[in-house]
């Protein structure tokens, strides 16, 4: 019984896994770039299935939530707002890059799996550690009530001894929404007035605004004329 | 007990993968896609953490999940680089009228 559940698990593995290359390999490959992100989404599908064999469900439901509900979404927004490239050639690479990309990609895969092929504490496990069934009126180990209960613990570990790297992370977090605005914000007189920025380059103004718009409208100017930057 | 999942084979799916998002980085041309190609590398890494830590032992004053917590950091730092990395992608595709990195050389001599 234990062992014919345990070759269910393995088959499964193995036909996720494969989708999950799939995905990887459609993200990578698809000329169409929606297509690229509807397969980015089966991979981190599968992700989440890799995190469910590992007994690691709450993360499992954060893949999803997080990565499939607001990153794969956000990378859609970007594709539709940049529509002009999708499906045309100038996705694919160019000739020379392709044969160098293809030996590294090789090469460090090699260089992976000789290392993980090599060390026998990887490939000679005995499986992983057990989770004991807890009795009633048994305290449970520290092992089996974190994987049983992963929110609470991950609470816990939140606001205890991952106290500061949580604050880092929210202090993280807020400088990429507020930098993500600033960049991504479109001014008015930047749209109306292109030439003022060169004025205000030359003046240098002393508000970081001033700078931004600057180099902002200074791009058009230099590109119109190619052979003078060098 | 030996027909449990194998770590190693947990390990060989995060090496595919991250050399699959490697091999995208490299290749391909239009930014979002080598976006999405370095999410394919996070994840990958992410799977690694996580089998180490159900398959190991974790260090005596480390708490129960510490895999688990990295892999929650590395989603973190995730989310705010893809929402900072789209920004860019869309002010630099405001400015050159493409999204592809090739276009974006005014930095090189």
């Amino acid at each position: 019984m234990r062992s014919e559940s345990n070759h269910v698990n393995q088959s499964l593995f193995v036909m996720i896994s494969a989708l999950g290359l799939i995905g990887a390999l459609g993200t990578v490959l698809a000329r169409n770039l929606v297509h690229a992100g509807l397969f980015l989404v089966a991979f981190f599908f599968v992700i989440a299935c890799q995190f469910v064999f590992l007994e690691a469900e709450f993360l499992a439901a954060i893949q999803v939530l997080v990565y499939i509900g607001a990153v794969a979404i956000l990378l859609m927004f970007a594709i539709m707002l940049t529509r002009n490239v999708q499906g045309d050639d100038t996705t694919t690479a160019p000739r020379g890059v392709i044969i160098p990309a293809l030996a590294t990609t090789l090469g460090l895969l090699f260089v992976l799996a000789f290392g993980i092929s090599k060390t026998a504490a990887w490939t000679q496990s005995s499986g992983r550690p057990a989770i004991e069934v807890v009795k009633p009126g048994e305290k449970p180990s520290a092992r089996a009530l974190a994987v049983n209960e992963m929110g609470r613990t991950v609470g816990n570990e939140l606001l205890t001894r991952y106290a500061v790297p949580f604050e880092v992370a929210g202090l993280l977090l807020t400088a990429g929404l507020v930098g993500a605005i600033a960049l991504a914000h479109r001014d008015a007189l930047e749209e109306a007035a292109p030439p003022r920025g060169v004025a205000a380059r030359t003046g240098g103004s002393p508000n970081g605004q001033g700078n931004g718009e600057a180099v902002l409208a200074s791009g058009p100017v230099s590109s119109s004329t190619p052979s003078s930057g060098v | 007990m030996h027909n449990d999942i194998e770590l190693s084979w947990f390990l060989y799916f995060a090496a595919a993968s991250f050399a699959i998002g490697l091999l995208g980085v490299l290749l391909r041309r239009n930014a979002i896609a080598v976006l999405m190609a370095i999410e394919i590398m996070l994840n990958a890494a992410n799977i690694n953490f996580v089998a180490f830590w159900r398959y190991g032992t974790p260090p005596a004053g480390e708490g129960p999940l510490t895999g688990v917590m990295v892999a929650l950091f590395v989603i973190t730092i995730a989310a705010a680089e893809v929402a900072v990395g789209i920004g860019l992608v869309l002010l630099c595709y405001r400015r050159w009228h493409a999204a592809d990195v090739d276009r974006y050389d005014t930095l090189s001599g």
